[in-house]
């Protein structure tokens, strides 16, 4: 090897050390930006409707800051979608020179949809996420139902996780999916997820036809839904 | 009776803390723990009061164990720095408790650790209690006055904690003694009551990969007086069952 291959040798050498210092810099010295947001209940439905309510949105942060946002509700009532009280919303969320993250939280207690079709005494939506030198995760630790009961299906019994994206049918109604979960990023420099507790979808059969032949079923086409428990977090 | 409950809650609070900010004084981070498990110092320098921030939030889920053994009890940090043991005031507050914070840290013109800037908002869900507390310019908005704050290592040697809403230093002979801690609204705009709140970062840039019987290792404490609630009590220091706290650095 002359001493000019040792000198690209050398060059290459030091341009790999400064991508992987670069790199390492990256994780390890956290996020560009973080993000949360959090809400009690919403209601779309044709029985009446509700924003997003008590939402907390996490301010931007910048630097190695941090913020917090909270709202508060004492009730909520839609007739014959949803009522319930002592409605929470929390996010928070900072940048780090080692770590970085968001985490977000919403609540609610005394929970009634569609006149008793599904009850809860409370659930909390519970998530975080971060990032740092183990990479970017988030998790949903935390997040619970109590005392859950849905007619016709069954019920749990105080204070219980149930299994992510548990999809149960709702016959004649539609479908609820509870601890819905939707996750985002590429788990290395970038993760978030979105927590819906309880996400309850309306539907209706449409463009079904019957004929001397037969009958061909017609669409379930949403009409509708309802989220209690609502709570996101990212980093990237 | 409210009164002579809370002017109890205060004198006891005021009694351990006073003494131990001795000890815990912001700037004074050089003696450091020397456990086994030492902080992870390559994140950085060891938080100092001085414009340290601090963010977190999450859920706890205190039990009320009076042996302090509960699997999420963090026994081992529970008095650390200028903290009392729990319950204090008494009864233990259990049960579902959610919260978010965000505060910066500074000091007064005697070098006092104070909190120039903060939001604190923790529900206890079985009460279906709200505090918030909201410090603006180095002063609460609800009464006004400085709030004082301490950062120290904890005991296990695993991280360091932050305290917010010491006793006033000196205290303030013109209010009813002894004054200080925090004044917190309480559920919207029915009262205000003073309240303490501690968060500790026990994963200092890990992301809260450790977990001790399940929880993570942070860990958060509340303590309120209850005299607009009539929810008086102290968590105990207590590990998340979700979420995290982060000290992000000055």
């Amino acid at each position: 090897m002359n001493g000019k291959t040792m000198h690209w040798v050398n060059r290459l050498a030091a341009l790999g050390l400064a991508v992987v210092l670069t790199a390492g810099f990256a994780v390890a010295g956290g996020a560009q930006s973080v993000g949360g947001q959090a809400y009690s209940t919403y209601v779309n439905t044709p029985l009446g409707s509700s924003g997003q309510t008590p939402l907390a949105v996490l301010p931007a942060v910048f630097g190695t800051d941090g913020a917090e946002a909270d709202a508060e509700g004492s009730a909520l009532n839609v007739a014959g979608a949803l009522s319930s009280d002592f409605l929470n919303s929390i996010t928070s969320g900072e940048i780090g020179t080692a770590e970085s993250g968001a985490q977000s939280t919403a609540s609610a207690a005394s929970i009634n949809i569609l006149n008793g079709l599904i009850t809860a005494d409370e659930v909390v939506a519970n998530v975080m996420s971060s990032v740092g030198q183990d990479g970017a995760f988030s998790n949903a630790d935390g997040s619970t139902f109590t005392n859950l009961a849905i007619a016709g299906v069954g019920s749990l019994s105080g204070d219980q996780p149930v299994a992510p994206n548990t999809n149960i049918s709702l016959p004649g109604v539609g479908y609820v999916v509870l601890n819905e979960q939707i996750p985002s990023g590429d788990g290395v420099t970038s993760s978030g997820l979105t927590v819906n507790m309880i996400h309850v979808y309306l539907q209706s059969l449409t463009g079904g036809t019957c004929t001397l032949l037969g009958c061909l079923p017609g669409v379930p086409t949403t009409t509708g839904e309802i989220v209690v428990g609502s709570a996101a977090s990212s980093v990237q | 009776m409210c009164k002579l409950r809370n002017l109890r809650l205060l004198t006891t609070l005021g009694a351990g803390a006073v003494v131990a900010l001795v000890a815990a004084a912001c700037s004074d981070q050089t003696s450091l723990n020397t456990a086994t498990q030492r902080p992870n110092f390559w994140v950085g320098p060891p938080p100092q009061c001085p414009a340290g921030k601090w963010t977190g939030g999450g859920r706890i889920d205190p039990t009320g164990d009076a042996s302090r053994t509960a699997p999420n009890d963090d026994m081992a940090d529970e008095t650390s720095g200028p903290q009392p043991k729990p319950p204090d005031p008494p009864p233990f507050i259990t049960g579902k408790v959610t919260f978010g914070f965000n505060v910066f840290l500074g000091t007064d013109a005697d070098q006092n650790c104070i909190v120039t800037k903060g939001e604190i908002e923790v529900n206890h869900h079985p009460a279906k209690t709200s505090w918030h507390v909201s410090i603006h310019h180095g002063v609460d908005d609800f009464d006004g006055k400085v709030v004082f704050a301490a950062v120290f290592p904890d005991n296990s040697g695993r991280g360091f904690c932050v305290v917010v809403g010491l006793p006033d230093k000196p205290e303030d002979a013109t209010s009813p003694p002894p004054t200080g801690f925090v004044t917190a609204r309480v559920n919207g705009q029915h009262g205000f009551e003073k309240v303490q709140f501690e968060g500790c970062d026990n994963d200092r840039g890990r992301a809260q990969s450790g977990r001790i019987n399940g929880f993570h290792v942070d860990a958060m404490r509340w303590r309120s007086a209850g005299t607009a609630s009539g929810d008086p009590g102290d968590t105990g220091l207590t590990y998340l069952t979700g979420g995290n706290i982060v000290e992000h650095g000055s």
